[in-house]
Parts: structure tokens; sequence; C-alpha cells
């Protein structure tokens, strides 16, 4: 039995080089302790591949990737390290590590059939950390694993021996699993749908963190660090030990905790409640602004007794569960009336810079803003502005942009028809922005009636972007966030550039593998799991985990959702980054809390509540949503920001090894 | 409104074939140049009558945008019936036939009844593709074909009713069973009620499945 993974890694250049540095592989390690109660045979062991569940350091979990032999079934795992307390070895832990032991566990990779696994797709950048992201058949894709020891060659070595592997003929870094079928087959679309769902019921489970594993790897830890290249920082982590599934009981708790403070609060608005403010404001400017809608401060009833009235509005910190008790009334603040021309003017300085944009967006954030000053505020919130940027340099960045835009749009403009003709790939763009400009947005009634020239203003805009984001080019979607952004700049070019800035954050979700929509619907999955924990397993048997009845929402951020100046106010508020920058997937989770009476009491399947939630389309009362997710996003804290793995849209991407938009390799665009 | 059975039909194709509006002439008799583009998924439902009998046909229409397919193919579990859809003066709609129907056969259950619809004919004069080389691929793939107008609203109705009257045939032949929901079908509470042929129209209406 030891002897199992001794297969041919000689073309795995991580394993030479582990080899040569004289250290023991891991593998073999690993091989050692085989011996497993549920008689399965550990083929593969890779120590130290690590989660990220957000951008910083110390909230990286690592842990042990396994592939084990259970008869004929191959079975994957991802286990995270316990947080050890008892190792000495504290030369390699970060103190700082604020991810708990139940986040952790949030991530364990229960065991999973490969011949469950649709895809793995790896990336392997000149500089940073390899990666890869394991795509189930269900369309469920699990946050990235990265190989803190390289090794990702060494893993489909091994995968390679075991299962049917191919590489993708759209995307040479996506290798497909199982997949029996013809060329013509496998040259569609690399993900997907659901066919199996062993994930969600099936396979055997026990999710016990590994024991052994931080010992076992210490030794692996040292070296790396002594090699300079790895910093072990997920090792510290709080110390905190919770029996059995504390995943579980967290969800649970958080949930209780909600449902009372929302019923209290609800209750509480309508009587107690007056518009509560911000008696914390950091400068008197604010404070004028403030008090110029003439409202006053609330006292906060006194539920639980404790001194979060000093905090009135504050985003309220809860990494942990005691501290709920403290929230007798964590519930979004009263909107307010959007930001005006003078409180504008108040936020900026003599030459014309945001000096406190924290301030602003909070302001925008409860609030949004009025029409007119949309076209100022959205370049800033979408970051084409910088907030510190001066009236001079602003107008200076104009005229480049003016000038640049002209220069990419030229592009396209100067391809003859001729030329049109042998050029596939832009005549088909072509078509499709043609084909979809008209059916953007005719109702609005800036863009209705034949022949209309912002329409073809639209139509301009994306072309030139499809030339300016070849590799991402034109996705269905584009048009309708175009359509507002158009509508409030009223100029081509500005509004090219605020889109640029727009889809700098959200371009992902139109990757052509769906990369920005799988992390977060997997996000979002893990948010519910979090906030609603029997919403979670409702879905969960439903086999409805994937969340693609989400899809539209999250696509568009909800443009089909509202009607127009509703979904500009939305976007705004969602813009600022306020409590969350993915405050898009609490706006999720608040819709789907606010009926999941509904769907849990009528029992839905996929079909139905995909319909249910097609249909809730102009049916959302905003405020009252935005207000929800706030007081989401407040009680899950740390928790929640654990659910998003690193990456996710609306965040910046965090790759740069293979450009922006890796690999677009489309057949039709 | 009650009814014998409950067939869920999906409607797939290259984006700009009209989907949504050959499902908007059907459920509401209407033809709507100006709609916007299908994000996703929408729905529409309505009442025909096969054999005397009230059928429901839910329908699905789908994003036809070569990015959405991994989502679209989430769709096909449970139809019973699809309609395949090229533009017949778009060449290139045609040619992607053969991959939609690879789609199609692998997500959706072998017995979904499949028709082919040529649309726009009302625009023969930009014609691209022949009504033989249409009924041609139908033959060669076991599909039922037909050219339509969803302009003119020409064939739109016997498009869809035909693929009812094929699946009817499969329950009445035993192909089915019926009491299985992934073939897509459902059968209804008052199989003998309900005013044949009524409509319901509402290409979003919401929570109509039973």
């Amino acid at each position: 039995m030891p002897e199992t993974d001794l297969h041919d890694l000689s073309d795995d250049l991580d394993y030479t080089v582990l080899q040569r540095q004289g250290s023991t592989s891991n593998l073999s390690v690993d091989s050692a302790r085989t011996s497993d109660p549920s008689e399965s045979e550990i083929v593969y062991s890779k120590e130290n591949v690590a989660v990220h569940p957000s951008q910083y350091a110390s909230e990286r979990i690592s842990g042990r990737l396994r592939i084990a032999k259970q008869g004929s079934l191959f079975l994957l795992t991802w286990t995270p390290y316990k947080a050890a307390s008892s190792l000495s070895d504290s030369v390699v832990r970060n103190l700082n590590s604020s991810v708990s032991e139940k986040d952790r566990n949030l991530y364990t990779i229960k065991p999973v059939s490969l011949n469950d696994i649709h895809s793995i797709r790896r990336h392997v950048p000149a500089l940073g950390w390899q990666y890869i992201i394991i795509v189930l058949s269900s369309g469920i894709a699990f946050p990235p694993l990265y190989f803190y020891n390289g090794g990702v060659r060494g893993f489909f070595a091994t995968l390679k021996q075991h299962v049917f592997i191919v590489r993708s003929a759209n995307d040479s870094n996506v290798f497909l699993l199982n997949d029996f079928e013809g060329p013509l087959q496998r040259s569609l679309s690399s993900l997907e749908l659901p066919r199996v769902f062993s994930v969600a019921n099936g396979t055997p489970v026990h999710d016990s963190p590994s024991e052994v594993s931080a010992i076992d790897d210490s030794v692996n830890v040292n070296r790396i660090t002594s090699s300079g290249t790895f910093s072990a920082s997920e090792y510290g982590g709080s110390l905190k030990n919770k029996a059995n599934d504390p995943t579980h009981d967290i969800s649970i708790q958080v949930l209780e905790k909600f449902s009372l403070v929302t019923k209290f609060a609800r209750e509480a608005t309508s009587q107690i409640f007056r518009e509560f403010q911000d008696n914390h404001e950091k400068n008197d400017k604010n404070q004028k602004i403030c008090s110029s809608w003439d409202v006053t401060e609330v006292s906060q009833p006194n539920e639980g007794g404790n001194d979060t009235q000093s905090k009135a509005d504050d985003i309220v910190e809860t990494s942990d569960a005691p501290k709920f008790d403290e929230l007798s009334l964590v519930w979004g603040k009263q909107r307010q009336p959007p930001l005006t021309q003078e409180e504008w003017e108040n936020f900026l300085d003599s030459e014309g810079r945001v000096t406190d944009s924290m301030a602003f967006r909070k302001r925008v954030f409860y609030g949004g803003v009025e029409q007119k000053l949309r076209k100022k505020v959205w370049k800033f919130l979408l970051g084409y502005y910088e907030f510190d940027s001066t009236y001079a340099e602003r107008d200076y960045l104009e005229s480049v942009r003016k000038t640049d835009y002209e220069t990419v749009k030229s592009q396209w403009k100067n391809i003859s028809e001729a030329q049109a003709k042998r050029f596939t790939k832009f005549r088909e763009r072509r078509g499709l922005i043609d084909k979809d400009v008209v059916r953007t947005d005719r109702s609005v009634s800036y863009f209705e009636g034949d022949d209309n020239p912002n329409v073809a203003v639209l139509r301009d805009i994306l072309l030139t972007y499809s030339f300016y984001n070849f590799d991402l080019g034109y996705c269905q979607g584009m048009s309708d966030f175009l359509s507002p952004i158009l509508f409030v700049m009223r100029d081509e070019s500005e509004a090219f550039w605020t889109f640029v800035a727009l889809m700098e954050r959200l371009g992902p979700n139109f990757n052509r593998d769906q990369s920005g929509m799988h992390s977060q619907l997997f996000a979002l999955s893990k948010l519910v799991e979090l906030l609603d924990h029997p919403l979670h397993n409702f879905l969960k048997q439903a086999d409805c985990l994937n969340y693609f009845f989400c899809f539209r929402w999250i696509l568009i951020q909800f443009k089909r959702e509202f009607e127009y100046e509703k979904i500009m106010h939305l976007w705004e508020v969602l813009w600022t980054h306020y409590p969350s920058e993915h405050l898009q997937l609490y706006i999720c989770v608040a819709i789907l809390r606010s009926h999941r009476k509904k769907i849990m009491g009528e029992n839905m399947d996929f079909d139905t509540l995909l319909k249910f939630i097609n249909g809730l389309s102009y049916q959302i009362d905003l405020d009252a949503i935005i207000r929800d997710a706030e007081a989401l996003c407040v009680c899950a804290g740390e928790n929640g920001a654990a659910c998003i793995p690193p990456g996710t849209p609306p965040s910046l991407p965090v790759d740069s090894d293979t450009g922006l938009y890796s690999h677009q390799d489309d057949e039709i665009l | 409104m009650s009814y014998a059975y409950l067939f869920k039909y999906i409607i797939i194709g290259d984006t700009g074939v009209g989907k949504s509006c050959l499902l908007l002439q059907f459920t509401d008799k209407r033809f709507q140049p100006v709609h916007d583009l299908t994000i996703g998924v929408e729905f529409g439902a309505r009442m025909i009558t096969i054999d005397n009998k009230p059928i429901k046909l839910q329908i699905w229409d789908t994003a036809g945008q070569e990015s959405f397919r991994s989502i679209t193919r989430s769709y096909y579990r449970g139809a019973a019936g699809a309609l395949l859809v090229y533009d017949i003066t778009r060449r290139e709609t045609f040619n992607h036939l053969a991959s939609w129907l690879e789609d199609a056969r692998q997500h959706a259950n072998a017995n979904m009844t499949i028709m082919l619809i040529g649309n726009k004919s009302d625009l023969s004069h930009r014609r691209a593709v022949s009504t033989e080389e249409g009924q041609q691929f139908a033959k060669e793939h076991g599909l039922i074909f037909m050219e339509a107008s969803a302009k003119t609203a020409q064939n739109v109705e016997e498009a869809f009713i035909n693929t009812a009257a094929t699946i009817y045939k499969k329950i009445q032949d035993g192909v089915f069973d019926v009491s299985n929901e992934s073939y897509g079908i459902k059968i209804g509470y008052g199989g003998i009620q309900g005013p044949a042929g009524g409509r319901e129209s509402s290409s979003q209406a919401g929570g109509c499945c039973s």
C-alpha cells in the first residue's frame, strides 16, 4: 500500500525541484499513513494547498488536498489544517490570522468522486502561486486551491493515471474529466450542467479537520519558509475550538439572531424609530449637511443594555457569535433622500477634491444621488475619476480621454467592407451588437423610436469597447449596463470610459468560461449557508445549490428586476462598496430570505424556483431590500466576508499572470 | 386553470433567430419587434387542446448567446419538447444547429420531441437557407420540421401544437412513464374540464406550474 503514490512524476518540474532541494516529498510523507479506517487508499496527497477566502493574507487557509481510492471510486478531498494551538513552531504562524476554526471548515471539500468533476482549470502564473479551480458536473465550482509548494503538474499527472482526462479544445488551461464525448461536443463550452448531484447528496461525509496535519506539515512549512517563497500566514488562526460541525452551529445562530433582530427592528421602526443620524461624523461639513435635512438622532431602545448606542450606525464588527447579543438593533439604517448639489459641493475642497471619500461613499450609500449629479458622481464611484483629483486634472483627463476614445473607435471605423468580408470575428461581433442595441431599453424614452441616434451611440460604444478589450469582446448583458450609463452621461466618450471603469470590475461576469459568475454564485451559496441555514438545506435537497436561478440578478446587477430610475439608484448604492464590496450578494440573500417561507413552504423544485424568481421582476421593494442587505452584511461581518473567494467580482481580479481576461478563446466571437 | 397534462417546452437556437418573438406570437398572438433581449430565461404559458384534452404548455424561452450555453443546459432538465430555431436569412444560425442538437441530446431526456423551425419565412427574399436543406437536416436527425414566421404568425400555432400532438401520441403509445416528471410531463388535476383552447397569456406570469 505505501507504494501507491509512486507514479511517474518525471515530467513534474515541481516534483523534481523538490527532490533536488533534498526535502522530503510531500507525497512520500503521506504515503506513510495511508491505512485509513475506511479502507481507502491514498493515491495523492498534497500539503499546503490553500484557499484564500479574501484578499487578506491573514485569512488564507492552508490544508491538504487528497485523492483516495475507495473500491473503484476515487474521492477528492481538501481538508483545512486545524488551527493548531499546541505546536511550538510558532515561527511560521502568523498570530494575526483572523480565520476562525469554523471559517476554516467552511471551505472543506468533502469527499467528491472524480466522476462528479466536470473540469479543472489550472492557473500557472509566472509569478505567484499556482492554483486550480475544480468545477463539478453540477455546475458548482470550488474556490481556487492555491498550491503553495507548486505541484499542479504533479496533480494532473496523478489524475491522468486514474481518470480519463482531456484538455479542453476551447481553453488549454481547462482539463475535462470524464469527457467521453466526441470532439464536436468537446469543443462546446467548457462548463455544463447538472447531471450528477452527489456532492449534495450521496457521498460519504466526514468533515473533521485533519488532526495531525499541522504537525506533519511543519517540516514542509519550515522548509518552504526558509526558502523564502512562502509566508505561512494562514497558520495562526484564532484558537477557538468548537465542538463538532461548528459551521452549522454558527449559521443557525446567526439566523436566529437575525430573525430576532429583524423582527424586533421592523416593529421598532414603525413605533420608536425616528430617523437616526450619525453622531460620529468626522467633519463639520457633513454635520451641516445632515442637519440640513432636519433629521434628529435616535436613541436606541435599550434592549441589550449595552453601549452600542454610542456607535449608532457604525458598521458593527461581528466576527464572533457572542457579539450578536449586543446587536439587539442591527437593522439597516433608514434610507435618506438623494444627495443634492449643495451637499455635493460641500464634499469638495476648493480645487475640487473629494476630501473624505469614505464619508462621501457612505452618504451615497444611504441615499443615492439626484439625477443631475449622477454624471459626476458615477465617475468617481466607478473609479474613472480619482477622489483626490482636482477640477483641472479632471478636465485634462476628459480631453485626453476624448482623443483616446476616437483613436480606439477609428480602429473599427476604418475597416472597409472588403476587409470586413475577411474578418469574421469583427462581422460577427458587429452583427451581434447591432441586433442587441435595438433590443435594449427601447421603452425608455431616451432610446425609443425608429432610427434613434442614441441607439447608434450605444452600438458605437459597444463596438469600440470590443476593440478596446478584444479578449473579452462583446457579451449579452453589456448593453444593459451601458444603457443607463449613456443615459446619465449623454456623451459618447464619457459613457465609454465610465463603462470601461465598470467593466474593470464586472467584466468577469462575461468571461466566456463564466468564472466570474461561478465565483459569485459560489459565494452566494456560502452566504446563504451562513445566514440562513434552513434555506440552504432546503436548496441543497432540491438540487438548487448552483444558484443558477440567481444568474440574471448577478450578471447584470438586477437590471431586469427594477425600473430604470430604481436601477440607477441601486447601482450607485452598490458601487459605493460601502458596507461591502459584494453587497450585491447580500441583496440576493435578502431577496431570497424575504421569500423563504414561500420557497420552502411550497417545496419548490429548480424549475418552479427559477420561474418564481423570474416573476419577482419589478415586484421588489428596493429600499427595504437594501436595508435588509445592509443588516445581513453587518450581521455576517467577517464570517460573511470569508464566504467570498478573492477576486470575486466586483473585486479586482487577483490574477495578473495572463492578462486581464485570460484565454477568451471564443468560437463565435 | 385545469388541464389534463402539462408539457414543458424549451426554445433554443442562436441569438436573434426570433425565439422570443415566436413565443410571444404563440402566447399573445402579436408580433413585437422591439423587446428586450433575453437574459437567462423567460417563461410563457398557454392552454391548447389535443384530442379534446386541455393541455397546458409551459414554455422556456432561453438566451441564445454562446457564452450562456452552460446556464442554458440547466433548463433542459425535464423538458418534453424543444423548439430548435434558426433564421432562414442567416446561414450561420443553420450551421450551428448541430451543436445545439448535441446539447439537447446530452442534457435533455432521450424522448424529448424536437421541432426544427426555420423562422422568418416572411423574409424569403433574403433567404440564405433553402427549405430543402432544413428538411434534409430534420430528416437526418429525426426531427419534425417547419418553416414559420413569428411576424406573420404563419405556422406558429402549428409548430407548438404539432409538437404537443407528437408528445401526446408518445404518451398514448406508452413511451413515457407520465408519473415520472423528468419527462417534462405533469398530469393535471381536472383533466376533463377547462375551456378548450383557452389561453393563458402573459409571457412572464409567475407561479403557474401546478
